[in-house]
């Protein structure tokens, strides 16, 4: 039963939707869960502007309905980053991390500026296409091993996954907001508001981290 | 049964090699979110190729989180491209109003769907509705169905409980659930296919 993640120290089993916690995951889910409740008590930063080669320098004007549409936003990216963290299937695994997608873009989406936005939709484009590969991954495993509970696989009793989904569900991840297609989103940073648009990273990071224990399993 | 899969596998492979070819060479923003429609459709076909119930159980989840993704894309490119919703009053489908027709063959439907029970069922008594609202010029009184809908999904979610905790008392759950999402999927259906396009509140 030991993986890179430990030997899990509780599982909660709830018809087949587990949930667990292993050192590992319980880390990556306590960064998340600090986060999310940064985002929700701080008050976000004002952007300011300087002329280059002058001492001049605005501060930019933001609505609250847009501040509060983004904190929301941010929230839900931070439940479902939690939620990819100490899930135990591999389907809700994936599907979380679909909704860190849909969140992330939702995040920026409300900012008023034709470049964000922009940035946005060609972002969103990238990670509505990255989950034919999260999906047909997930999809392989049970095909393959009859099984999408993480604690199965880490038996070893069951069939050997195929390398193929396991490059799947990584490209899938990757592609949710990972490095080759990090330039999409990258332009999204011009967002105003701090706490906000760091979540989109970080909840990236914290999936990506997540990803290399699973295809590590079985 | 992996022989049949992998066939299976290669075909929507080239179905996806096909859709992501399309895709890169597409430079239009609008055409190109037509495009990614057409990729999750892929998406949700490796999933069916598992065949089993446990497939059934993860297409649902999969599609709703596709349509989610879609949606709020669209959102993104209405406000990116400056699109403001244009009033729209009603459907102008002819179809020929206030004939027996359309009534003999949504209550055809509505109890067909009724037999069927369950979500298919739900799907095909909404249809019947949709029709007959749609072949009727008068208005509906939206809220009572949006109420019903609301109730019946309570129903759902409680039977499931009932599975949960008393699963003693299984047929009453599985009784309960089944009306409760055949009328759930009936009336958001007819109210999906009544409401879109008119400015509700």
């Amino acid at each position: 039963m030991a993986s890179i993640g430990g030997i899990p120290s509780y599982i909660l089993e709830f018809g087949d939707e587990l949930v667990y916690f292993t050192p590992y995951t319980i880390t990556l889910f306590l960064l998340a869960l600090t986060f999310t409740v940064l985002v929700i008590i701080s008050r976000p930063e004002r952007q300011v502007d300087i002329a280059f080669g002058g001492d001049a320098y605005r501060a930019k004007e933001i609505s609250l309905s847009e501040m509060r549409f983004r904190r929301f936003m941010a929230i839900a990216c931070g439940l479902a980053s939690m939620g990819a963290m100490v899930t135990g299937d591999i389907f809700n695994f994936t599907l979380f991390t679909a909704m860190v997608g849909i969140t992330n873009v939702g995040i920026v989406a409300a900012v008023k500026s034709p470049h964000v936005q922009d940035a946005a939709y060609q972002y969103g484009l990238v990670a509505l296409s990255a989950t034919v590969p999260l999906f047909a991954g997930a999809a392989v495993y049970a095909a393959a091993t009859g099984s999408l509970s993480m604690i199965e696989l880490m038996k070893g009793t069951l069939p050997a996954v195929p390398l193929i989904a396991k490059a799947m569900l990584v490209i899938g991840v990757v592609g949710e907001g990972m490095a080759p297609f990090y330039a999409a989103k990258a332009e999204m940073f011009r967002a105003p508001g701090a706490p906000y648009v760091i979540m989109c990273s970080l909840s990236s990071l914290l999936i990506f981290l997540r990803v290399v224990e699973v295809v590590l399993l079985g | 049964m992996w022989g049949n899969y992998s066939y299976g596998l290669l075909v929507i492979m080239i179905a996806a090699v096909i859709a992501f070819f399309a895709l890169a060479r597409e430079h239009d923003d609008l055409h190109k979110l037509l495009l990614i429609d057409l990729v999750e459709i892929i998406s949700l076909g490796i999933i069916a190729l598992l065949g089993t119930d446990l497939a059934e159980a993860l297409i649902l989840p999969g599609l709703t989180v596709g349509i989610a993704e879609l949606l709020a894309l669209s959102q993104i490119y209405c406000t990116k491209e400056r699109i403001r919703a244009a009033p729209v009053k009603g459907l102008n489908i002819e179809v020929i109003t206030k004939a027996d027709a359309p009534l003999i063959l949504s209550v055809f439907l509505v109890v067909y769907g009724m037999v069927l029970s369950g979500f298919t069922g739900g799907a095909v008594a909404g249809l019947g509705l949709v029709f007959l609202f749609i072949s009727r010029s008068y208005r509906e009184e939206l809220n009572l169905l949006e109420m019903a809908s609301g109730i019946s999904w309570a129903l759902w979610i409680f039977a499931f409980f009932v599975f949960m905790f008393l699963p003693e008392y299984w047929f009453i759950a599985l009784m309960g659930a089944a009306i409760g999402i055949l009328l759930k999927v009936t009336v958001k259906m007819s109210l999906v296919g009544t409401m879109w396009g008119e400015n509700h509140g």
